[in-house]
């Protein structure tokens, strides 16, 4: 017959004395927090997708379908709808900035990954100063720098470079692309360099020595090791740039409608959260599918850069 | 999972039931933990003995009365800064009415709130400045805040939209809307990104006024169609939709736009600060005009007391404060006698027969085909 623990520190200890303990105190906290802030949100949401909200502005708690036939309900086709055109649209700016990234991040991390060391220290460095202060901060910083009186355009004039302001320097798509590019630039970056890090670099002399062209290189060599890390950077970056909202707001000046706003206004005016809800779990599919077809490619592993 | 199940029986039951000991555990430290966190987030009123606290979800200026109110009232604010009154309106009926004992929104947000049953009674007695108030502002709440019997909420301050602008770019501009419509002001006009304002503009302009006339503002799905074709022809001329008023401020400095639909008091407080330049005026067609209605949350456990905290935002001398801050009038007419000449000429006195002419806010009779339009044309 075991001895009854004293002290409080004996005690537990007897407690976490065996593995499934173990398991619950490390996984526990984890789970209650996915539970309550994930789980939680993901069905209420997917509920009160098909339910209603009343005059009155309470649930009706009668299962529907109305939410999603009214998203694609107007005058025209379905495609003519605000909500099509604003998911289309969003899809675009995503897949753009995306791409923006990747071209942007894949040269600078190959550069690093050959360089290291100090280089790699004050290039980091460089491009995460940006990132000690807020987004929204950050978002703000490119209010200034387009618009007809901006500093892109007013340096510009001043320069004596055009004669009057451009309108490709308004708010608009390209302000909007340009905002969620430098908002999520370092996640393709250092997803890029994690790929790329791990990559035997003889491989690529190899190939060059066998008489391969550099672009033949890239494409057969360097491309097919890295595409772990293009492929969870272009996650990073595709992701949040679907569902964003403050730099569209404040880059689109209120020309352009993402999802995220057209969801937030019908929120916001009408309390429609049963709308909101079913025009959310389009992007939650997107999400999904996003993730399943990088999983048909690579391991989560991989995906880690590992 | 190998390991447990190795383990013998005895020490299965042992295991079962110090399981059972640290969920119980674990159960008690969450309890704990959820009432602190009620006793963070608190249900309204603060209860107890002492000094009552009373909080509030408001625009920015209110929170500058936050001392002046607890000493005359022996009371203590908690002010919330809000930026919208769909916000506003979203939180509490989104379960905020049990964290907030005062909201005030725009006016056209309490007959809303009322409809969702969040929010209590005025009692006469308590909010004796209501009887100063100008006589169109008392019609208004007896109309628009009114169930029949009782008023739900009491104006603060008011304003009214127009047309404003850069007097050195614009010049002699037709007191119409239709300058936001004129090609001449191409890529230099700014609307509001509000369904309500642009809207209401458009259709204005299209001449349907008698849309404004009920207690709730009517049009059929045909004028909704054209306001929304209107506004739709209108995007290529424009700078953009403003969010926020204060954005139109910095915007209209900052030169990106000459022209737009605005609120006055933005132009006085440009005025104000020295600018001579923006100029505003009022449209043929008709301007709304809005009014900030304050309101006690049904839940809140000192609903005396948040009244009299609302009657001080339309007593004389803090009335008049909040009317220099806000650059907007008080809905109490007395307060003019705080305020000098000049103060008079911006955001004091109104001419009662002036108010007659307003198209108040008010709420809207099939709100959501004005958003789907709205939508439409935020998508075109």
């Amino acid at each position: 017959m075991a001895t009854e623990p004293k002290s409080t520190r004996q005690r537990l200890l007897r407690a976490l004395s065996t593995d499934d303990r173990k398991l619950g105190v490390t996984l526990g906290p984890s789970t209650v927090w996915l539970a309550m802030l994930l789980l939680a949100p993901l069905t209420f949401m997917v509920t009160v997708s098909f339910l209603s909200v009343d005059e009155s502005y309470n649930i009706v708690w009668e299962p529907t379908l109305s939410n999603y036939t009214s998203l694609f309900e107007g005058q025209g086709a379905f495609w003519q709808t605000s909500f099509f055109e604003s998911l289309i649209l969003s899809y675009q700016i995503a897949a753009v900035t995306t791409v923006l990234c990747l071209v942007l991040a894949f040269p600078l991390a190959y550069l690093l990954a050959r360089r290291g060391g100090r280089t790699f220290k004050v290039v980091i460095f460089l491009v995460l100063l940006p990132f000690f202060t807020m987004y929204l901060v950050r978002a703000y910083s490119w209010l200034l720098m387009f618009g007809p009186s901006g500093v892109i355009n007013d340096t510009l004039l001043t320069v004596g470079v055009i004669d009057q302001p451009l309108t490709l320097f308004n708010y608009g798509k390209l302000a909007i692309v340009v905002g969620l590019t430098h908002a999520y630039f370092p996640y393709m970056l250092l997803s890029l360099y994690a790929s790329l890090d791990g990559i035997d670099f003889s491989l690529v002399e190899a190939a060059r020595d066998l008489g391969a062209s550099r672009t033949a290189t890239l494409r057969d060599v360097i491309l097919p090791l890295t595409l772990p890390g293009i492929i969870s950077g272009s996650l990073f970056v595709f992701v949040p740039s679907l569902g964003a909202f403050i730099t569209p707001r404040f880059l689109g000046q209120g020309k352009i409608q993402m999802i995220g706003q057209l969801i937030e206004k019908r929120i916001n005016s009408l309390y429609a959260i049963d709308y909101g809800s079913a025009a959310s779990m389009f992007i939650v599919i997107s999400v999904v599918l996003a993730f399943a077809l990088a999983f048909r490619y690579v391991s989560i592993e991989e995906l880690g850069g590992v | 999972m190998a390991q447990f199940d190795e383990a013998d029986d005895n020490e299965k039951h042992s295991y079962s039931g110090e399981r059972r000991r640290f969920l119980k555990a674990a159960g008690a430290v969450g309890a704990a933990g959820v009432t602190g966190l009620s006793g963070c987030t608190g249900m309204v009123g603060g209860g107890g003995g002492g000094t009552p606290t009373i909080s509030i979800y408001t625009w920015e200026e209110y929170a500058d009365f936050k001392d002046e109110i607890e000493s005359a009232l022996d009371v203590e604010l908690d002010i919330t800064k809000g930026t919208s009154s769909a916000k506003m309106f979203s939180a509490f009926n989104s379960g905020k009415d049990s964290q907030y004992d005062v909201v005030i929104p725009n006016n056209n947000y309490i007959p809303k709130l009322m409809d969702a049953g969040l929010i209590a009674p005025m009692p006469d007695d308590v909010v004796n400045n209501f009887d100063a108030m100008y006589g169109k502002f008392k019609e208004f709440a007896n109309t628009q805040f009114s169930d029949g019997s009782d008023i739900y909420g009491v104006p603060i301050r008011f304003g009214w939209y127009g047309v404003s602008y850069d007097s050195r770019e614009v010049s002699d501009p037709e007191k119409s809307y239709s300058e936001l419509w004129n090609e001449e002001n191409e890529g230099n006009i700014i609307m509001y990104d509000n369904h309500f304002k642009s809207m209401s503009a458009a259709a204005l302009y299209l001449g349907y006024t008698d849309a404004f006339e009920g207690s709730k503002v009517s049009l059929s799905e045909d004028q909704i169609e054209k306001v929304k074709q209107k506004l739709i022809e209108q995007k290529p001329l424009l700078q953009g939709y403003i969010a926020a008023d204060p954005t139109y401020i910095k915007s209209f400095r900052q030169g990106n736009h000459t022209i737009g639909l605005s609120g006055r008091n933005e132009i006085v407080e440009m005025w104000d600060n020295g600018d001579d330049w923006p100029d505003l005026y009022v449209p043929k067609e008709g301007s709304l005009a809005w009014f900030e209605g304050a309101a006690v949350s049904k839940k809140s456990e000192n609903k005396e007391m948040a009244w009299k905290v609302i009657n001080q935002y339309i007593s004389k001398d803090i009335g008049s404060q909040l009317a220099k801050v806000g650059y907007s009038p008080s809905c109490n007419p007395n307060t003019q006698e705080n305020l000098s000449e000049s103060e008079n000429e911006m955001f004091g006195s109104v001419e009662p027969s002036r108010l007659d002419g307003f198209i108040p806010f008010k709420a809207v009779e099939n709100e959501e085909a004005w958003i789907k339009a709205w939508e439409e044309v935020k998508s075109a």
